[in-house]
């Protein structure tokens, strides 16, 4: 789960990850993990624009979505609609860095709300309940496990198609010329299975990272972080839900970009996922939950409030990290006045 | 003749030497692997010249999705030629524009020979055999060419502008070439790291694969698959050859089909075309 308010595009997450996963030949232009702003930046180049463009009548009906998924979309001889990234198209990884929705005039200066606006949007492989990279792939060299979720594609049966590059239409799985094969996004799982969050995850300087395990929206359990989040605050909601993936990383929507424009990416539950993240403030375990991201290494599977104080605990109810809600304030005068000195902010 | 004036003069020249080309390409309805000592191991061996030419007809991939739905390659010209115990094939098709470079959304140009583990008379489908009827499949790529011919296996070879600042397994205090620094670069190429066959670098451009139906394409047991493609104006012409099949006497008859892949069509996997079964004939004593 990301909270889209906290990220600062530091852009520490997608170098975590190449560190860690894409240092190798073939992998140089590669990124498990970008962070994008919106509205205008995308990579690669405008891999949303292109598929929402192709996908005709995205009708909601209230919650219900009435028009087609990118599967039910698959022209003939398809398996989904989809379309491939030229290499170009992977060209400018940053396009439209802190670029807001609009101009800028000369004299205005910082008021709010916000006279313009944009946000980060940090992306990586959704992990999608109906993944169409694994659908494209006519050699079945993709699977979810069963035990977790995680999407993989098998390096050693992998023949390098690019049908999955193709399909994903987040983009989320890369050509690798040196190996010949497609690679994506791994979720880190030699860290997952020992209940320790993905490398962007814990590198976050923003904490506005989450990782879990959701329940089936039917077994949703009140103390676990995610399905309070997801299934009962409905706080957090997937990037174009109408694409048809249900895919598997949640938003916290950014609470000051239009309501429109955070519908066209996170679906008719957008509107009320902002007015719930603003009240925050008056709901005590939404806003101690919040304070829970980026407060561990541990995966955290329950979470109790007590008071001002937010517990995460493992699976079998072992707590992992006390948080507290308000954090103490230090005062440092600008005078030591027992060293008889005067303090400076070093830049 | 004495009268005839030169336009009259330059068309029977043109019928003689029409003739004379079609007398030299001799056509047959079915692949007929002729009899020499020596393999040609060169799409340019004379040898070549001595063995009738198949054309065979290509059809879209349209069995499976992603299927092919507009017909590119028409036909895949074949030829070939046994010494008794391998068996080399030329396959030859139009197609101009030469892509051997691999990258994203570039596909590589590939050709490959399709024959029945066994000789009987039910046939596998020719669509990559079916569970139980096993075919052996020998493909050629073109990027696997190019490094044969001599491509070096960094990114420069592939995109010469590029820079890179640091790859850490080639940093200090990893010395160059020790285990220790193989075994880090392995880390970070995974399919190399468990040996998938489809990632490089290459000693020969094709490689020996068995299925039983759409989507099982897996490494085969050796056949000994060897080969060699060289592009021309016109488009390719490849020789994969391979061990007999097995049982294959002197006159006798087992079948193969064709695929050909146009990476500049953007082709690869099930988006192909194909051929049907073609009787293949083992001419000799
Ligand atoms: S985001 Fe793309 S690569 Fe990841 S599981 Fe979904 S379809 Fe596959
Ligand atoms: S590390 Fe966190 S705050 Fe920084 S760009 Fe990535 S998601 Fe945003």
């Amino acid at each position: 789960m990301f909270d889209t308010n906290k990220c600062i595009a530091c852009q520490t997450c997608t170098l975590a990850c190449k560190t860690t996963w894409t240092s190798g030949k073939g992998q140089e232009y590669m990124l498990w993990n970008n962070v994008e702003t919106k509205p205008y930046g995308s990579y690669p180049l405008a891999y949303d624009l292109k598929l929402l463009e192709m996908l005709d009548g995205q009708q909601w009906n209230g919650a219900k979505y009435d028009g087609k998924t990118i599967f039910e979309s698959a022209p003939a001889g398809e398996r989904v609609l989809g379309w491939r990234p030229e290499q170009q198209d992977y060209a400018y990884p940053n396009v439209g860095e802190d670029d807001c929705a609009g101009q800028v005039d000369t004299g205005s200066f910082l008021s709010l709300p916000h006279m313009n606006w944009f946000f980060y949007l940090a992306r990586i492989c959704n992990h999608c309940t109906y993944p169409a990279c694994l659908a494209s792939c006519s050699r079945g060299s993709i699977y979810k496990r069963q035990e977790d979720g995680i999407v993989l594609v098998d390096q050693d049966r992998c023949r390098g198609y690019q049908e999955c590059v193709r399909g994903c239409p987040y983009k989320k799985v890369f050509f690798n010329p040196m190996t010949g094969t497609s690679e994506k996004c791994i979720a880190c799982f030699p860290k997952m299975e020992q209940g320790i969050q993905p490398q962007c995850f814990v590198n976050c300087i923003g904490k506005i990272r989450l990782a879990g395990y959701l329940s089936k929206p039917g077994e949703a359990r009140a103390d676990n972080p995610l399905d309070y989040l997801v299934h009962i605050k409905k706080i957090a909601l997937p990037l174009f839900p109408q694409f048809g993936l249900e895919p598997n990383v949640y938003y916290i929507p950014p609470i000051h970009a239009p309501v429109s424009f955070n519908r066209q990416l996170f679906g008719p539950g957008a509107g009320a996922a902002m007015k719930a993240y603003r009240n925050a403030p008056n709901d005590m375990d939404l806003a101690a939950l919040l304070c829970l991201f980026g407060s561990t290494e541990m995966v955290v599977s329950r979470f109790q409030r007590s008071g001002e104080t937010i517990t995460g605990s493992d699976e079998k109810g072992s707590p992992l990290v006390r948080v507290p809600m308000r954090e103490p304030v230090h005062v440092r005068p600008a005078v030591d006045a027992a060293n008889q000195l005067v303090r400076i902010n070093c830049p | 003749m004495k009268h005839m004036n030169w336009k009259t003069a330059a068309a029977v020249a043109a019928l003689l030497l029409a003739a004379a080309c079609s007398k030299q390409v001799e056509r047959t309805q079915e692949v007929v692997a002729i009899a020499a000592a020596q393999l040609p191991a060169d799409p340019s061996d004379g040898a070549w010249a001595g063995a009738p030419e198949h054309a065979a007809k290509m059809i879209p991939q349209d069995l499976v999705e992603p299927r092919l739905m507009t017909p590119t390659t028409a036909e895949v010209r074949v030829r070939a030629v046994t010494n008794g115990s391998d068996i080399a094939f030329r396959l030859e098709w139009d197609d101009p524009d030469q892509s051997d470079t691999p990258g994203p959304s570039k596909m590589s140009d590939a050709c490959a020979v399709q024959i029945p583990e066994k000789i009987e008379k039910d046939l596998p489908d020719p669509q990559m055999g079916k569970v139980g009827k096993l075919v052996q499949v020998t493909y050629w790529r073109a990027d696997w060419q190019a490094s044969v011919n001599g491509r070096g296996d960094t990114i420069r070879d592939l995109y010469p502008n590029a820079t890179v600042d640091h790859y850490p397994f080639e940093a200090k205090p990893l010395e160059k070439g020790s285990e220790a620094q193989k075994e880090m670069a392995k880390r970070y190429a995974p399919a190399r790291a468990l040996g998938n066959v489809r990632s490089g670098p290459r000693s020969v451009p094709v490689e020996d694969l068995i299925a039983t139906g759409p989507g099982t394409l897996s490494r085969g047991p050796s056949l000994g698959a060897k080969g060699k493609g060289v592009h021309a104006k016109q488009g390719w012409s490849v020789v994969i050859s391979r061990k007999l099949p097995e049982g294959l006497g002197p006159n006798q008859r087992t079948n193969a089909a064709f695929a050909v892949w146009q990476g500049g069509q953007r082709e690869s996997g099930s988006r192909k075309m194909r051929t049907g079964w073609i009787p293949l004939l083992r001419k000799g004593q």
